[in-house]
């Protein structure tokens, strides 16, 4: 009955906030910002009240052991976390620097008609369908870094590092180039904002331009700070092109990113199908939903925390 | 040495770290632009030729997903899944979103839009697979109930206008177009939101004060006289916010679900980042050709929309 | 020779002129005052002097710029600004910095000094110059900007001391300051040209008159009149001129 009144009054809700925007104005926008409010507490209430049996029955074990396995109706998410904490630091570790050089390339090293169509380039890897990297990553990426890796692992230490396309490192570089322009947008906004008359100052002291940008950089700190947590949020919520390219392994716990893994979004797109025929495995996904829904939480305010602080 | 050439030297190291430093810098921006290439160009290549092999554009973009042992087959029914839950989710996206906007842009001074818009930084780029499962969960809880108290009665009372009402208007499955719609929507609502609210924040005080004047009432100076200030970058979020909803896979998993068929869409829906996703995966040939393909046609349409908006803002 | 010599400078900002071929000597070890109207060009002759023009893309220079006889545009950028420093209209301290690395920031960079002990000499000599030593000793770590607009503008002014430069580029150092600091800077200027020279935008006659020892009148880019201050203030040749340092012309 409860969805049912959800549902059915959600029509009316949204008519009656529109018709108070004509009537009472500020009580209608109220209306708005409540909808969002609500559906966030929503949200998380939902996915506790779905993850309640697993953790009713085996408390936040399911938080702290690694291992899936169906027929035992015995799980647990410490892989698929371990995994989302490996892929998502290859991925911070790699886009942080391509987008700070992003940063400095477009607004120092760039002639101004060049800057408009670079950046657009940027922007436009922002809004590439997350499944055409995934097909990308399946069938060009992954094959080339097992190549690549295995020939620099084998000359280094003899031997073939790589087993598989697909595994954490495969997920963590694809990750990279996808969460690169959102942390690159922020710090190139910020950049863009140093006042000329700092700028002069800088040069007048006898500054080189590499010398200026470094000094640049350390003042727009906290906008790469807030580009760092967007991205970070960026990564750990990536599903189907990390899925894609991971390497499905859901029971075996492995701290090797050349090792195929797995991460608590791709086990959830990856194994929810078979969820239903299962009576645990549906609120334990849901578990990870939550721990998901959770680290977003807290790593989007953080972020936004950062640059709003900045900005005053 | 004298001070002079110590002096020169110094300098021409600084130099040579000048060039170095900054070189490093245009690699690294140059590196995160170069996949870009990569992709476009591995889609269409691969594509164009799939799409070719399996009947060619017209027919592609019609018939029906092959099955692992077909030689030809298209994308219709997902072109068409993903044309109605786009269109729905954006209408819904901009209809929410942009009153939102208003709200948390304008009313600054008040506690709860400060809330609000911490609620809607926090939403804009959560992982969207939660958003799927989020209205899977609200979908299953008021699925039984909603058939039989409200779209069951409702669809008896429209049947006499024809059959294909029951396309769109009836009982819902557990995985529906609509549901998928929802979380597409939900998706997009915090997109346009924060850019409606920087495009009103953005207005200057002299424009906004002359708005107040002249409008007599807020709801006028609002949205009639500062309309035309923050239109176009409203418009603009409009359409690359489309353009991000047509492309989601995740939060169509358990909402939409996916379909081989055309299909009512009251169940579960075909959509083309869903064949992409589905296909890639398979061991088939001619289902792996027909994923590019549909990459092919996904990317074209984002092209398109990304470029228009451009051109437009 | 003079110290510094421009031969028929011209500037444009795109399509639009802003100096319109100026010729002009610069004595060393003394205050030359530039005097005008708005949008004259002294910024920017200011401004063509240290090469800070060049961060303006769409600007154009022509003629030639000499100091010591050596043509600047010749010259190695970064050697030119260890020459030639300049204090700015609006105080621009990098903020996020403490004072101690405002004022260090130039010396760093160049390699002037050598080890900390040198380091921590050089800047509090500059910051005891500029008259700031005392206020801001106790807090050399504080970030920059949180001083006061009089104490920013003397930390720029200890910053650009630092360096030790041959020539002191001032762009209207005290338009913004209240009576008493502008006493202090002019105060100080005073004591400097014993040293260096100084070029100072000014636009506000009674200040060219109080401190400078030449001065030149510029207008709409061009200079009207220049010499020795006292001449162009009691003996001016030009209408114009003597319109301006009486006040009349804005």
């Amino acid at each position: 009955m409860l969805g049912f009144l959800l549902v059915v009054l959600l029509i009316p809700y949204l008519i009656a906030a529109y018709g108070l925007l004509f009537v009472k104005l500020r009580w209608g926008l109220r209306l708005f910002g409540a909808f969002i409010v609500a559906t966030i507490a929503l949200l998380t209430a939902m996915f506790l009240v779905e993850a309640y049996p697993i953790i009713a029955r085996d408390g936040i074990a399911v938080f702290l052991e690694a291992r899936w396995d169906p027929v035992r109706e015995s799980y647990g998410v410490l892989q698929a976390l371990v995994g989302t904490v490996l892929t998502s630091a290859v991925a911070m570790a790699l886009a942080m620097p391509m987008a700070i050089g992003v940063a400095v390339t477009i607004n120092e090293i760039l002639p101004a008609r060049l800057r408009g169509i670079f950046g657009s380039l940027v922007d436009l890897t922002a809004t590439m369908p997350t499944v055409i990297f995934g097909l990308w990553g399946l069938f060009v990426l992954g094959p080339f870094l097992k190549d690549a890796v295995n020939s620099v692992s084998k000359s280094l230490v003899g031997d073939e590092v790589m087993t598989s396309p697909y595994t954490l490192f495969t997920a963590g570089v694809l990750l990279a180039i996808m969460i690169t322009p959102y942390a690159a947008a922020v710090i190139r906004e910020g950049y863009a904002l140093v006042p000329k008359p700092v700028e002069e100052a800088i040069y007048a002291v006898g500054a080189t331009k590499f010398e200026a940008a470094l000094i640049k950089l350390r003042y727009v700190r906290n906008y790469i700070l807030g580009g760092f947590f967007l991205a970070l949020g960026r990564a750990m919520g990536e599903t189907v092109a990390v899925a894609m390219v991971v390497g499905g392994n859901f029971s075996r716990f492995t701290t090797n990113i050349f090792e195929s893994g797995i991460t608590i979004s791709s086990l959830i797109a990856l194994q929810f199908p078979n969820a239903a025929a299962y009576q645990y495995m549906v609120p334990a996904l849901f578990a990870g939903a939550l721990l998901l829904t959770l680290f977003g939480l807290a790593i989007n305010a953080v972020a936004i925390y950062i640059i709003q602080r900045g900005q005053i | 040495m004298t001070a002079e050439r110590k002096a020169e030297d110094i300098t021409a190291v600084r130099m040579v770290i000048n060039w170095l430093g900054l070189g490093l810098f245009a690699l690294l921006g140059v590196a995160a632009v170069v996949p870009l290439f990569f992709i476009i160009g591995d889609v269409y290549i691969k594509g164009i030729d799939a799409i070719n092999s399996l009947g060619g554009l017209r027919h592609f973009l019609i018939e029906l997903p092959p099955t692992p042992y077909d030689e030809s087959g298209g994308i219709g029914p997902m072109l068409v899944g993903t044309l109605y839950m786009t269109a729905l989710g954006a209408l819904l996206g901009i209809a929410v979103g942009f009153p939102l906007g208003v709200y948390i842009g304008e009313m600054r001074k008040e506690k709860f839009a400060n809330v609000a818009r911490a609620g809607v930084n926090v939403l804009v780029e959560f992982p969207t697979i939660v958003i799927g499962l989020f209205v899977y969960a609200v979908m299953s809880l008021a699925k039984e109930d909603l058939n039989q108290y409200l779209l069951g009665p409702l669809s008896n009372a429209i049947s006499p206008l024809g059959e294909w009402i029951t396309w769109f208007i009836g009982p819902l499955d557990g995985f529906n177009a609509y549901a998928g719609a929802a979380a597409l929507a939900l998706i997009m609502i915090p997109y346009v939101a924060l850019i409606t609210a920087s495009a009103y924040a953005s207005i200057e005080q002299p424009l906004r004060e002359a708005a107040y004047a002249t409008a007599g009432r807020e709801f006028n100076a609002l949205f009639v006289v500062l309309r035309k200030a923050v239109s176009r970058a409203v418009l603009t979020a409009a359409l690359l916010g489309t353009a991000k909803i047509a492309g989601e896979t995740a939060p169509l998993l358990f909402t939409a679900l996916g379909n081989l068929y055309y299909a009512p869409f009251t169940g579960p829906t075909a959509a083309v980042p869903l064949w992409v996703w589905y296909a890639a995966q398979t061991p088939y040939e001619v289902q792996i050709a027909s994923a590019y393909g549909a990459a092919a046609v996904l990317l074209t349409i984002i092209l398109i929309i990304f470029i228009v908006a451009r051109i437009r803002g | 020779m003079a110290k510094v010599e421009f031969k028929d400078l011209r500037v444009s900002f795109g399509a639009l002129p802003v100096i319109t071929g100026v010729n002009l000597s610069i004595p060393d070890r003394s205050i030359t005052a530039l005097m005008g109207p708005s949008g004259s060009g002294k910024s920017t002759i200011l401004r063509v002097l240290n090469r800070l023009i060049e961060l303006y893309p769409e600007a154009r220079v022509s003629g030639e710029v000499y100091l010591d006889g050596q043509n600047i545009f010749d010259m190695n950028v970064l050697e030119l600004r260890r020459k030639v420093q300049m204090i700015f209209q609006i105080p621009n301290p990098i903020p996020n910095l403490s004072i101690f690395e405002n004022v260090a920031l130039g010396l760093k960079l160049n390699r002037l000094v050598r080890g900390r002990g040198e380091l921590f000499e050089r800047v509090k000599s500059a910051l005891e110059r500029a008259q700031l030593w005392d206020e801001v000793k106790d807090r050399l770590s504080a970030p920059a900007g949180k001083l006061s607009g009089g104490q920013q503008q003397r930390l720029c002014v200890a910053r650009a001391l630092a360096f030790e430069p041959e020539v002191l580029l001032a762009d209207e150092p005290t338009a913004n300051l209240d009576p008493e600091n502008t006493a202090k800077v002019e105060a100080l200027f005073l004591e400097l040209k014993k040293e260096m020279t100084i070029v100072l935008v000014t636009h506000y006659p009674p200040q060219a008159a109080r401190i400078s020892d030449y001065a030149a009148f510029l207008y709409k880019g061009q200079i009207v009149e220049w010499g020795p201050t006292k001449d162009v203030f009691t003996k001016p040749t030009h209408e114009l001129t003597e319109k301006y340092v009486t006040g009349r012309l804005y």
